[in-house]
């Protein structure tokens, strides 16, 4: 006679199961999902376009074709340009967050993340985390593109490398927003929608390209609040070895507010559908 | 030759009949001249020299309904491009019409609706400042110019319309053909851009076409660059025509 051996099931009530993470396990994970993005980067080499092609286009067009015109030569366009083009590049950039959030949720792979035994926050932080580096590449090229074409700053590289965080760290800030968009967007075609309506206006209305003097009192008025225009100020101040400004001050102060205000909103909602 | 007229008015009523019923793509057509011409306006106008005394409303329309014309053939190229893949040209082989009225009737249409779209384009132009010492005379050169443009580019729209593998190829050939104007005296004179910019600038079709259309509306002389600008047209549109029809020939064999 056998005997069939039998396991014991414990009911989940007496089962000691972990229905959260600890703080290292959830860096842990985000910067795993971050390596999972940026894998995705080296597969999809196409998703770099616009932090690549952008900044070299924008600034080669506008400093041969327009720099003559509104700045007298060329030489004396590029101290405008290059830290106008790169705000408006990285900014830009910063809506592909929210893009690729919404086009992983709707392919379902944001489920299969929820099997996992992973912190639920990691998808997104590791989304925004690994886009860091999208801004990081943006903001080399257009510094790199500028040394090409004659730029010399006189912040010398500890200038521009101020400028470069600060700009990288705006861009993360922003993207929160869009994350949050991406979020609760129906289609990754209306976030891209909503955001080139709203940073249409806002960086071609700033002071990337002109001096906002030129401008008519009514969109001067605009182009001297726009935040876009304090960045690119800020920006200016550094890569110029000026003194620090309140621009840099403002900036600084904006990028906080925005993450302080959009981080838990984007949160809550992604903790909500995922 | 009588058949060809009738067959083209047909099926030109025909393709009009599609434009009327979707007038988002007029408005659309003219949606990113207006932006341009309000950006560079509002924006970098004040700052932008000309070297000139004229408002720089005045300077840049000429180049903004070039853009017009380019950014609405593209349109042109889609349609036809819809019709083939649609099976309607082979609808149109069996019936005893004039091949040729078939592309010709997209190229009026073509020709109607960058009319409609350049005068919503002038007409924003005259609300936002735009002023002219042109007479009728001038007006009507203007007029010609333009409606050469537009027959050239059509023509040259034709070609990818009838080649074009994917409804994404069709207008991807105007993006060059709106970018031009930037690397011409549109936006800013050439004087100001660097030596081997300038010499492109300063030698490539648009600039001949863009000065003759602004010193026709400021009333001055023309002088040699009308003779250029027709030129550069005339050859374009008769090289685009032997092209679009090889390539229709080709298509429909």
């Amino acid at each position: 006679m056998t005997t069939i051996s039998t396991t014991q099931i414990v009911p989940a009530s007496e089962r000691k199961l972990k229905n959260h993470t600890s703080i290292a396990q959830t860096v842990s994970n985000s910067l795993v999902m971050a390596y999972r993005g940026l894998v995705k980067f080296r597969r999809t080499p196409e998703q770099f376009f616009d932090v690549t092609l952008q900044p070299i286009l924008f600034t080669v067009m506008f400093t041969f074709l327009f720099g003559g015109a509104l700045a007298g030569d060329i030489k004396g366009y590029l101290p405008t340009i290059i830290p106008g083009v790169l705000a408006q590049t990285v900014i830009t950039a910063s809506v592909v967050t929210g893009v690729q959030l919404r086009e992983d949720m709707d392919k379902g792979v944001f489920d299969r993340f929820r099997s996992l035994p992973i912190a639920r926050i990691a998808p997104l932080a590791g989304a925004l985390t690994a886009d860091t580096l999208r801004y990081a590449i943006a903001t080399t090229i257009t510094f790199l593109t500028g040394f090409a074409i004659g730029w010399r700053p006189e912040g010398g590289f500890l200038g521009l490398v101020l400028a470069g965080l600060l700009i990288v760290a705006v861009a993360w800030a922003i993207s929160w927003i869009f994350a949050f968009f991406g979020v609760i967007a129906r289609t990754a075609s209306s976030v891209q929608g909503i955001s080139f309506m709203v940073l249409f206006p806002l960086t071609f209305l700033s002071n990337a390209y002109v001096d906002t003097s030129t401008m008519p009192n009514w969109l001067r008025w605009f182009a001297d609040v726009n935040p876009v225009s304090h960045v690119i100020t800020a920006m200016r101040a550094l890569v110029a070895s000026q003194p620090v400004g309140a621009d840099v001050w403002w900036t600084l102060l904006g990028a906080a507010v925005v993450v302080l205000v959009f981080a838990p909103l984007t949160v809550r909602a992604y903790m909500r559908k995922a | 030759m009588s058949h060809f007229f009738a067959d083209t008015a047909a099926l030109t009523g025909r393709s009009l009949k599609h434009i009327t019923r979707s007038l988002d793509t007029i408005i659309t057509t003219a949606l990113m001249p207006i932006a341009f011409l309000l950006l560079f306006v509002y924006v970098f106008g004040g700052a932008i020299q000309t070297g000139s005394h004229t408002s720089y409303v005045n300077y840049l329309l000429p180049g903004i309904l070039l853009i017009t014309v380019a950014t609405g053939i593209s349109y042109t190229a889609f349609r036809l491009f819809l019709d083939l893949k649609g099976g309607t040209f082979e609808r149109f082989q069996s019936m005893p019409i004039t091949r040729s009225s078939v592309l010709w009737a997209h190229v009026l249409t073509s020709l109607v609706a960058n009319v409609v779209s350049i005068a919503v384009v002038v007409l924003v132009g005259v609300l936002i400042g735009f002023r002219t010492a042109a007479g009728i005379g001038g007006w009507l050169a203007v007029a010609g110019i333009l409606l050469l443009f537009t027959l050239a580019l059509t023509w040259v729209a034709v070609i990818p319309g009838l080649t074009a593998k994917s409804a994404d190829g069709t207008s991807a050939f105007s993006y060059p053909l709106i970018f031009l104007p930037f690397i011409s005296s549109a936006f800013v004179p050439t004087a100001s851009m660097p030596g081997p910019v300038r010499w492109f600038a300063e030698y490539q079709p648009v600039t001949s076409i863009v000065d003759s259309i602004r010193a026709l509306f400021a009333g001055s002389s023309v002088g040699g660059d009308l003779w250029i600008a027709l030129g550069w047209m005339v050859g374009i549109l008769v090289v685009a025509y032997a092209f679009a029809q090889l390539a229709y020939r080709r298509r429909i064999a």
